[in-house]
């Protein structure tokens, strides 16, 4: 009799549990083995993770279309859903979680999206896969005999002490123009409470703006500029490997980390391969891949092996990961992006007509 | 449904329902623990967005005559707190129109400004959201008008919350149930233990003993055993009983049957022929008197058995009584003997056994001419009153003095041995009148004999 309640009591709690976990479905259709992957990541960056996929998936068809993020942000947004690529990847995690916020991802499935901290992973649906911090990048010859500003605001004060050293070699990103550009501005002013104050005394040096990465390196390196704020430390880590005439710093009062984001679209015409392709981001091997071989920088990174150029003071750097959330979504608000931006113009470029 | 009902066991039956009752108390209450768990998570996510629409109604400010939304981060970072939910928002203007957020948003068919803010359901880009609507007045030179901010939230962290909640009840619940099911078990084996106790005794033991069941302490259980016990000591007594009578009759019937044979024996062995006729009639009286002994032991055993059985009908008692005086008259028209029958009110019938109260007032017409004088007068009277019916028969003759009428009411007790009485009659009467419910008591008669008296209550047998 016992056994019996027992029984119709297991019934009623499945019943429940099976009500609440809505597991979707994997289709495992295999009509053609192709991945199509919509990113904006430096193809050159990214080919040694997608290579290590390839040999591991042979049979797999593997398409890789880069964008730069708001170009993909709108590109994506631009498609019906069922014509979505398997996997969007971009650094621009908040136009990510909005993407995902307005239903263009499915859930990633695996034990691997368990293990990632929590500030990498959204729903299920969006999951960081690679630790980028925010760093200064500085020209070696003009500041060999210089002290480079190791903190946001020891930067602040050189730059206001000497204005005439800085003055039209200073550069960033286009808040406008580039999504991580943007992404950092905005975290910097909710993070710390001297982003003001660096945004005016980066206008006084007539700061350039720039849209990619890639060129402002390139200014740094020939001197064309003798430091960079701001810059996504992934690219720039890779570059100082190469050329030796930049030097790249982890700002130690705080440094913002991104968050390569991928999701895997709501319609994915390949699911079993995209899960299997973002499984492979985030497993061991992957990691792996990206740490050693990639231009990338993996999840667990070595920070010792990454701060060893600089003379880290007494203090442990404090990183501070953006988390992946819908709190992303506040500075995209239209509203609030055209008064950010207002501001940020107003701030940076004060001088009309650049 | 069978008319023999299956033999069951009541330990499994209560078992059974005390399990049914049980399930049906969980199932009543897992649907209240449900209704609360629902509500408690709708309650709590219900204050997150509440505080977080309050906080982006304080963005809200006019700038340049325009209404504008300055999305706050803090309200964001609260909806955070359900860590895996969407957000979805939306500010409209004091015309209606869209200020900033998500365009197509989910409102109630009638927006009324009468409730400040108000909760619902809802469904947007395919997932289900809990939805807050909040209004605000802004009256500025420039603006006036009310302002809404629209906030939703897909119900993840409610649903989690929920469940988490139902979970630890229903475990709670069950293991409850669970104990109640144990102590219940070990309570109705407990109960249950006394009967197959007394089973066990009442298997190991003679009902004929005198030896009674062991009292219990259990006070539950006492009365069955006092009930056991007392059933068993009135069978004692009345085997006890059964036992005398049988000695008795048997003692009876032998003493009669050895002075018949004594007088067979003297008249097989007289040699005088001229003897014979006296011992004949010595050899007759004695047969007369076995003869009136068995059929007085006949009739007592069928007035017992008809008792014991319950006969009843409706019946005439004067009819019975006028029969019998009939007979009576007929039987005796040779002896100088004064009948007188007395009846004052017309009696009610009476519910009894006829032929038993037939032999009784035989019986007592019998002795009243058995025992009586040759010149004897015997009247009998009937008298109805609120207490019931009484039979009266008086007769004048020698009575019985009042110290030996206990003793006469007595079986084979005889008052003069020398008479050829069976010594049954008057036990014959009192059993009549105690199966009737009535009494029979002896009496002086008002003619200087003896009054037998038969009083028949109302109630009792009659009904």
């Amino acid at each position: 009799m016992l056994r019996k309640m027992t029984l119709i009591l297991m019934g009623l709690m499945l019943l429940v549990s099976r009500s609440s976990a809505e597991r979707p479905s994997i289709n495992l259709e295999l009509d053609s083995n192709q991945l199509i992957i919509f990113s904006a990541t430096d193809i050159k960056a990214i080919a040694p993770v997608l290579n290590a996929f390839r040999a591991q998936n042979p049979t797999v068809n593997l398409e890789y279309h880069e964008f730069n993020t708001q170009e993909l942000d709108r590109a994506i947004r631009a498609k019906p859903l069922e014509d979505q690529p398997d996997v969007v990847i971009s650094s621009a995690m908040d136009l990510q979680v909005r993407l995902v916020n307005d239903g263009y991802a499915q859930p990633v499935l695996g034990e691997a999206v368990a293990a990632l901290p929590s500030w990498a992973n959204w729903r299920n649906e969006v999951i960081g896969f690679t630790y980028e911090p925010i760093v200064f990048v500085y020209n070696k010859q003009a500041f060999k005999n210089k002290a480079v500003p190791l903190t946001h605001e020891s930067l602040a004060s050189t730059m206001r002490i000497e204005d005439g050293f800085f003055a039209n070699r200073v550069g960033s990103y286009d808040a406008r123009r580039s999504g991580i550009g943007y992404l950092v501005a905005t975290q910097d002013e909710v993070t710390s409470s001297i982003s003001g104050r660096l945004q005016e005394s980066l206008g006084r040096a007539r700061t350039k703006v720039y849209g990619q990465t890639a060129s402002l390196l390139d200014d740094i390196a020939s001197g064309k500029l003798i430091f960079g704020y701001n810059l996504l430390g992934s690219y720039s880590f890779a570059r100082e490997r190469r050329d030796n005439s930049i030097g790249v710093v982890i700002p130690q009062d705080y440094a913002l980390v991104v968050s390569r984001a991928a999701f895997i679209s709501k319609q994915a015409k390949h699911v079993s391969n995209a899960q299997r392709f973002v499984n492979f981001l985030i497993s061991d091997e992957g990691q792996d891949v990206i740490a050693k071989k990639s231009e990338l920088v993996a999840l667990f990174p070595d920070i010792d092996s990454l701060v060893s150029q600089q003379d880290v003071q007494d203090q442990t750097i404090n990183f501070h990961p953006i988390p992946l959330g819908p709190a992303l979504m506040v500075y995209l608000d239209d509203s609030k992006r055209r008064r950010f931006i207002k501001a940020w113009e107003s701030a940076l470029l004060p001088i009309k007509g650049e | 449904m069978s008319m023999t009902e299956k033999s069951y066991s009541i330990r499994s039956r209560m078992l059974g329902r005390s399990a049914f009752l049980l399930l049906s108390i969980f199932l009543i209450l897992s649907l209240g623990v449900w209704h609360y768990a629902r509500q408690s998570a709708n309650y709590s996510y219900d204050r997150l967005l509440n505080s977080a629409s309050l906080s982006i109604m304080e963005g809200l400010h006019v700038y340049d005559k325009q209404v504008d939304l300055d999305l706050p981060y803090a309200a964001f970072e609260m909806m955070q707190l359900a860590n895996e939910d969407k957000v979805f928002y939306q500010a409209l203007g004091t015309q209606g129109e869209l200020i900033t957020g998500y365009p197509d948003m989910p409102l109630p068919a009638k927006m009324s400004v009468e409730s400040p803010i108000s909760f619902y359901n809802g469904h947007y880009l395919s997932e289900d959201v809990r939805v807050v609507i909040r209004h605000k007045r802004i009256s500025e030179p420039s603006v006036s008008g009310w302002v809404t901010v629209v906030l939703a939230q897909t119900l993840r962290a409610r649903h989690e919350m929920m469940i988490d909640i139902l979970y630890r009840s229903f475990a709670v619940l069950f293991g409850i149930m669970a104990c109640v099911m144990i102590v219940l078990w070990v309570a109705i084996n407990r109960a249950l233990e006394p009967l197959s106790s007394i089973s066990k005794s009442l298997a190991s033991h003679s009902l004929v003993s005198a030896e009674p069941i062991q009292t219990t302490p259990i006070q539950e259980v006492s009365p069955l055993v006092s009930a056991i016990n007392d059933y068993q000591a009135q069978l004692l007594s009345n085997l006890a009983l059964m036992k005398r009578f049988i000695a008795d009759a048997s003692h009876q019937i032998r003493t009669a049957q050895s002075a018949t044979q004594a007088q067979l024996d003297i008249a097989s062995q007289s040699q005088n022929l001229a003897d014979l006729p006296e011992h004949l009639s010595k050899i007759r009286t004695e047969h007369d008197r076995l003869t009136r002994l068995t059929n007085q032991l006949l009739t007592h055993a069928m007035v017992v058995h008809r008792g014991d059985a319950g006969v009843i009908e409706k019946l005439d008692v004067e009819s019975v009584v006028k029969q019998l005086l009939t007979e009576c008259v007929r039987d005796n028209a040779h002896r100088t003997i004064d009948f007188s029958y007395q009846c004052e009110l017309p009696l009610p019938l009476f519910m009894g056994d006829s032929i038993s109260l037939r032999e009784a007032i035989r019986n007592l017409l019998d002795n009243a001419l058995y025992y009586g004088p040759e010149h004897n007068q015997i009247e009998i009277l009937l008298q109805t009153d609120s207490s019931g019916i009484d039979i009266i028969i008086d007769d004048a003759g020698s009575g019985i003095p009042l110290e030996l009428r206990e003793k006469a009411l007595e079986r084979f007790q005889r008052l003069a041995n020398d008479l050829s009485g069976s010594g049954l009659g008057l036990s014959i009467v009192t059993s009549v009148a105690e199966a009737h419910g009535g009494q029979f008591f002896l009496e002086d008669s008002p003619l200087g004999g003896l009054r037998a008296r038969i009083h028949l209550p109302k109630e009792g047998v009659s009904c």
